[in-house]
């Protein structure tokens, strides 16, 4: 069993997907780096009601006792961890933001606390979208450059040192998307409040 | 290829001769610049039959390509060279104005080699390099002898060295712009061996920016995180870097009469708002600077630039000193003489201890803020205790016969932090390749301020992750060369993005970090080279087994062993702490084995 | 009887506050909290977003940082509070 910080750790982060509707029932994943091992949420496990028997504990470079409960999504996690800084990552599936990510490339923010923060977040596209190698290496890929990002249709997947910390880039992502959607609604011109932001799309 | 000047210049004292070079540009992309660079070069100079007062060791001075491009906090450059103090891989950087300035005169990189016969200083104004010979200068005190060669902000630029540099103190730092200091390990003394006073440059080049619009959109950007932060637009402008005496003490982990206790009673006295409350006249600011934390402070005899934190703490708790208008004074004698005020005021302390247990015939004890200035004067000088002292705390140690009195790691004496107060940073004090340090990273953001967010100090499983990352980080941002305090309103990904905008080469923010632990993984490589083994990675026993009795951190001692086997195997070291083949693959070092 | 913890105030706290130290009622991290700024309203712009703690204040309960604002409080307990601080 994991050390029982940790396990608290995991706890509040899962409540808090599951009651701000980042995630259904059974969805969505997360993981964090100890050394050269992996804590990551066993496969069927709710995140938001975890037990500390839902955490599974691994190797980081291969399989090891325990790795057969493990989530389908834990490759995904570990190429993640082996190319970039990561030591946490939030997989999660926020609607608003999956929403966009069915018809944009790119998730340029227009309010200003993801404007701070994140800037740009790419969208990538993976046919075959469950743990296999080719949607890890894009995943993977693409978060070495960006703290978050959206595989299309799908959800979204942010590192951090902490789960603390790719938390907040998660639920930052789905709060400006949902402000731009109900722009989408008000559908009034844009006043632009912010220097410099044609520059976003190249950050 | 953009950002860097590509140039090298080598001079040899010996014979009063120079020469330059172009800078390998493949080296450059693996290296970046500053630590990085310097670390790299240092590699192929000097070996490890080299003494460090030997006229075989160099001083490596780089900057960096963001150096001079007026990117926030782009006035950083390093001296790399094998240290004195610790016979590892040094490097020292420093802030103000002459790093901006040597960029300018069109070089990334200045190599002094040699010993010249008689006392000599360098004048380097863009391409022509000048020898003069110093020995009406030799003697002289920092402050004079800036302003005797003609120091001028932005123009003009002096490097020099103090008395204590003079007489070889392991201790010594090398000082820029009267009162910045490369202090740690004792770069002083390797340019007082080599007889070089002072270097002074004056340049008239700027670097070239590759993606203009784009640098131009990142310094916007920049600007603005630093203005929105608290801490880099009012806690570290308005009460300096002092400003962490209380917090560390409230937590109890604020190093205490030579780490005896981890709560000083006197903490309040000498704290950030104490000093800002009495003796801040205003704030100063290094070049391109917009968080200006440096304090200009006053007393009764000196006015001048500091103290920071750790020079506090160093003459403050650690010596039992709750005396700030003491402390603010030899600060500024510090800085005229050119020593290390961690170093120094650890040794002082460390005398302290000897003295109060009957090991040494002296009257230091504990609180007497009356003998500081003259403590280090005496230092300077090799006078009296001085003469033991002026090599810090270890070898004075050693000689009393009480060596485990030095608290030090690979000789270099400790800041603040009291690591059983902080598990991660007993790791990394342990790890450090320069020694016990708090600038190969540091773990007080993670472990006690919350930056970016909180983690369990005294959690000891995955520790490791956290201080390896901080490790790479940290060799990143020494090698680009920015300030670490821009990283506390600003992340790494910005780093990375100007680091592509000004040399036109992209570095994903990944990269970057890779380049970090590419530096880690070399200085590693360097110090196993001279003979360090795992046994080295270890703290002083008073950390590892004696518990403060009270405070918060009651009853902790560092848990080294299981963090340290964690961070071997997550850094991709064998169990004796020496990087595998797959490592140096992956970083593309095992050209070096 | 009323729980009265001690609460330390450091940096620019004080000068908000004008004072270093003062004792406030409240049985949690939160209602001690939010009394003091109800008695000190300088200090709600420093210390509050929203209502909740702004990121980075430091909150130590007997020298332990914490960031759990349930976390009872007792008389004895002694509570400083730190704006966002950093150095080095």
């Amino acid at each position: 069993m994991v050390d029982p910080r940790i396990y608290e750790m995991f706890r509040e982060i899962g409540r808090d997907l599951f009651t701000s509707n980042m995630i259904s029932s059974h969805g969505g994943n997360l993981s964090i780096r100890l050394g050269d091992r992996v804590v990551i949420k066993r496969r069927g496990a709710m995140l938001g009601n975890l037990k500390p028997l839902d955490l599974i504990e691994t190797r980081l470079d291969k399989n090891d006792s325990g790795v057969a409960l493990a989530s389908t999504e834990l490759l995904v996690h570990r190429t993640v961890y082996l190319n970039t800084p990561a030591l946490a990552i939030v997989h999660c599936h926020p609607r608003t933001a999956i929403a966009f990510s069915l018809s944009r490339d790119e998730l340029v923010p227009i309010d200003n606390e993801a404007s701070y923060l994140l800037k740009k977040i790419p969208v990538v596209t993976e046919e075959f979208a469950s743990g296999t190698p080719a949607m890890a290496n894009k995943v993977a890929n693409a978060l070495k450059n960006y703290k978050i990002i959206m595989l299309r249709g799908h959800g979204s997947f942010a590192t951090g040192q902490t789960l603390d910390e790719a938390f907040h880039w998660s639920s930052t992502l789905e709060e400006s998307c949902q402000i731009e959607l109900a722009t989408k609604i008000i559908n009034e011109p844009f006043i632009e409040y912010r220097g410099m932001s044609e520059s976003y799309n190249k950050f | 290829m953009n950002g860097w000047n590509g140039k090298i210049l080598e001079i040899d004292l010996a014979t009063q001769t120079y020469k330059t070079y172009p800078l390998d540009m493949e080296m450059a992309y693996l290296f970046i610049g500053g630590r990085g660079l310097g670390a790299r070069l240092l590699w192929d100079l000097v070996g490890p039959e080299v003494d460090p007062l030997a006229p075989e060791n160099v001083l490596i001075f780089t900057n960096g390509p963001l150096t001079a491009t007026g990117y926030q906090t782009s006035n950083r450059f390093s001296v790399t060279t094998k240290s004195p103090l610790t016979g590892t891989v040094l490097d020292a950087n420093s802030g103000g104005f002459w790093g901006m300035q040597f960029k300018k005169t069109g070089y990334d990189v200045l190599i002094v080699r040699g010993k010249a016969q008689n006392p000599v200083w360098i004048e380097i104004k863009d391409s022509v390099v000048a020898f003069h010979d110093a020995s009406d200068l030799w003697g002289m005190r920092v402050f004079a002898l800036t302003e005797k060669l003609g120091q001028n902000n932005n123009k003009r630029n002096v490097l020099c060295i103090g008395p204590a540099g003079e007489n070889l103190s392991r201790i010594a730092a090398i000082m820029n712009d009267r009162e910045r200091a490369m202090a740690r390990g004792g770069p002083g003394a390797v340019m007082g061996s080599k007889n070089l006073k002072a270097i002074v440059v004056e340049g008239s080049g700027r670097p070239e920016i590759d993606d203009k619009e784009r640098f131009k959109f990142l310094l916007y950007e920049t600007r603005k995180l630093l203005a929105a932060s608290p801490l880099t637009s009012q806690a570290l402008p308005e009460f300096g870097t002092v400003v962490l005496m209380n917090i560390m003490n409230n937590i109890g982990a604020l190093a205490t009469r030579n780490h005896q206790q981890t709560q000083f009673e006197g903490a309040e006295a000498i704290s950030g708002e104490e000093l800002t409350e009495k003796y801040l006249v205003k704030n100063a600011a290094c070049w391109a600077c917009p968080i200006g934390c440096t304090r200009i402070s006053k007393t009764e005899k000196v006015e001048g630039e500091g103290p920071e934190f750790e020079t506090t703490w160093a003459f403050g708790a650690q010596c039992g000193v709750d005396d700030l208008p003491a402390i603010i004074e030899v600060n500024s004698i510090c800085n005229d003489l050119g020593l290390d005020t961690i170093s120094a005021g650890s040794t002082i302390a460390c005398a302290m201890e000897l003295s109060e247990k009957g090991y040494l015939d002296s009257d230091l004890r504990f609180g007497r803020a009356d003998l500081l200035a003259r403590c280090v004067e005496d230092m300077a000088y090799r006078r009296d205790l001085g003469a033991d002292m002026a090599d810090g705390s270890l070898r004075m140690a050693t000689k009393f016969g009480h060596p485990e009195l030095s608290m030090s790691a690979k000789g270099m004496e400790f800041p603040a932090y009291d690591p059983r107060g902080m598990q991660g940073q007993g790791l990394l004090y342990a790890t450090s390749n320069r020694g016990g340090c708090h600038m190969r990273g540091n773990m007080v953001g993670l472990e006690v301020l919350g930056l970016p967010k909180l983690i369990d100090r005294f959690q000891v499983q995955g520790k490791s992750s956290f201080v390896i990352l901080n490790q790479n980080s940290n060799a990143a941002i020494d090698s680009l060369v920015v300030c670490k305090f821009t990283n506390m309103g600003v992340a790494d990904e910005y780093f990375a993005r100007v680091l592509s905008a000004v040399t036109g080469i992209q570095y994903a923010t990944s990269e970057m970090i890779k380049v970090g632990e590419r530096v880690w993984n070399l200085e590693r490589l360097y110090n196993i080279r001279e003979g360090f083994t795992r046994k080295d990675d270890t703290l002083p026993a008073r950390l590892l087994t004696e518990a403060p009795v009270d405070g918060p951190s009651k009853g902790w001692v560092v848990q080294l062993e299981p963090m340290l086997k964690e961070y071997y195997r997550s850094r991709g070291w064998d169990e004796n702490g020496v990087p595998k083949k797959q490592k140096l693959e992956e970083l593309g070092l095992t050209n070096l084995m | 009887m009323e729980i009265m913890p001690i609460i330390k105030l450091y940096a620019n706290l004080r000068k908000l506050a004008g004072t270093k130290e003062v004792s406030i009622p409240g049985a949690s991290l939160e209602a001690v909290l939010s009394e003091l700024v109800k008695r000190s309203p300088a200090l709600e712009r420093i210390l509050l977003e929203n209502g909740h703690i702004r990121p980075h204040v430091i909150i130590t309960k007997n020298g332990h940082p914490t960031t759990d604002m349930n976390a009872p409080v007792i008389e004895e307990d002694e509570i400083a509070i730190f704006p966002p601080i950093t150095g080095g």
